[in-house]
């Protein structure tokens, strides 16, 4: 039983701190072209339109049928091979266009569910006083929506910023694949995963707070 | 509707980084050297609090010296590495590849600048494995997507060994008594027992000669590199500094090639 190396846990701490913001940064990119990407999704499937219903309905099959890291090996290594061009794209680029459409076909799955959750009589109320399809989906439903949607989004939030943690396959060093670096040259594998394991749980403590909090927001019209 | 300004500002923010990011990846310049490793093998490559060192590091920077090229390392994780070199996003691998006929038809290879042998390795204490050949019936691991993998299916026993491949940290779990053995060279092995607080050690001797070198793509800028690195080689060989790089991490000189068949001398790779 050897004990904790405590000296080489508190060295490995400011070194892995410095490799968040690219950790951080992947993911909030990857979560707001998600949002962007989820959202088109999730309307053009609950307005069914012609053509375009189908087109969403594969992207989200496929993109929620694979693996990430397929996605991502498929994307970064097969493509070029074929579309010379994607050479040029690099690691961190491919890692949040890897995370956006993934997960923006599990958030646009949970975005089209809190719309058709938000009940039909309120469309007919806003069709009755003149309002057109785009004016109530950005008035009146989406709104509502996002409250709805709020909790189970920051999970998918969550997820992405450890999902980061597969960029190393593609040679870029972030939070996790530092980690990996330092424990096969230390061969303090318990040390090194347990420092890293921490930070994670750190920053989704603080993103859970920040969630408390906006939801608190946005349900003030809600409290009675 | 703040949240929607908000979000429209992180946006712009955003796509101003991603522009960066994509900024950096074409800026290629003429005369730069992208060297892809691992940094997951000791003493080979590896990381030590932030700081990219080893031997192939030292190697590649005195080579780098010779040819005025910009040596710029990318590291990766080793089962991505050869998918880098084929999309073109680096230029060798110094991550002790070993020569093979495989690989020999696929890439234009330098010169070979280690010369080693495959060896097997167990927890301490564990007596019962002497060699190569007490494999059967064991289960032994070894990083995937490296030579040894190759190296033991050609035993005539080989379906006999339960043979696993691993991402990263094989040392790990033969420390640990999760698999008997692993396979790696006997350089890196013998540095790893010595220097590290794992409780391993050889398993009788080195069973396979290894040659390893840098794979170059096979094409007219990849030949011209390599040629380049080839000339860069033969220079650091004549003046010692080969030598001397290996005789700083290794307290031996690995770089020579054994004089005869029943020579001493042992060598590794990935």
């Amino acid at each position: 039983m050897q004990a904790l190396n405590l000296d080489y846990m508190v060295g490995l701490v400011p070194v892995l701190l410095g490799y968040l913001p690219l950790t951080l940064g992947m993911a909030a990119a990857g979560m707001v072209c998600a949002l962007i990407l989820s959202c088109l999704l999730a309307v053009i499937r609950v307005s069914r339109l012609p053509g375009l219903n189908q087109a969403a309905k594969l992207f989200i099959s496929f993109f929620r049928g694979t693996p990430l890291l397929v996605q991502l090996f498929l994307f970064y290594y097969g493509l070029p091979q074929f579309l010379s061009f994607l050479v040029s794209i690099n690691g961190v680029t491919a890692t949040i266009m890897g995370l956006t459409l993934h997960f923006s076909a599990y958030m646009a799955e949970s975005i089209r569910a809190a719309i058709t959750g938000i009940d039909r009589s309120q469309t007919e109320a806003a069709q009755s006083i003149g309002m057109t399809q785009f004016q109530t989906m950005r008035r009146i439903i989406l709104p509502q929506a996002t409250r709805v949607a709020t909790p189970t989004l920051m999970n998918y939030f969550i997820d992405m910023i450890k999902s980061t943690s597969l960029a190393f396959t593609l040679g870029v060093t972030e939070l996790m694949g530092a980690t990996q670096k330092e424990a096969a040259s230390s061969f303090l594998y318990f040390e090194a995963f347990l420092v890293v394991a921490l930070i994670y749980w750190v920053i989704v403590e603080a993103l859970s707070w920040c969630q408390k909090r906006l939801e608190k927001r946005l349900n003030r019209a809600y409290q009675r | 509707m703040t949240a929607f300004r908000t979000l429209a500002r992180t946006l712009a923010i955003t796509s101003l980084g991603l522009a960066t990011f994509m900024g950096t990846a074409t800026a290629a310049q003429a005369e730069t050297l992208r060297v892809g490793m691992s940094g997951g093998y000791y003493p080979f490559t590896f990381v030590d609090h932030d700081k990219l060192q080893g031997f192939e590091v030292d190697v590649m920077n005195a080579i780098g010296k010779q040819t005025g090229d910009d040596i710029k390392f990318v590291t990766a994780s080793f089962s991505g590495l050869a998918g880098m070199l084929d999309s073109g996003r680096i230029d060798t691998i110094a991550n002790q590849i070993t020569i093979t006929p495989e690989r020999q038809a696929k890439y234009a290879f330098s010169e070979p600048y280690v010369y080693d042998g495959a060896q097997v390795v167990v927890r301490k204490g564990n007596d019962s494995i002497h060699g190569v050949e007490d494999l059967k019936g064991k289960t032994v691991i070894m990083n995937l997507g490296s030579n040894y993998e190759t190296l033991l299916k050609e035993l005539p026993y080989a379906d006999e060994i339960n043979l696993k491949t691993y991402e990263s940290n094989i040392e790990q779990d033969v420390a640990l008594g999760r698999a008997d053995a692993f396979v790696m060279d006997r350089t890196s092995a013998s540095q790893v027992i010595k220097d590290k607080p794992l409780p391993l050690q050889l398993a009788g001797q080195p069973f396979s000669k290894i040659e390893n070198a840098l794979p170059f793509r096979n094409d007219d800028a990849g030949r011209a590199q390599r040629d380049r690195v080839n000339k860069a080689l033969d220079t650091l060989r004549d003046n010692g500094e080969l030598k001397a790089i290996s005789e700083k991490w290794f307290n031996s000189d690995i770089t020579e090639a054994p004089q005869s068949e029943g020579s001493e001398k042992t060598g590794s790779d990935s």
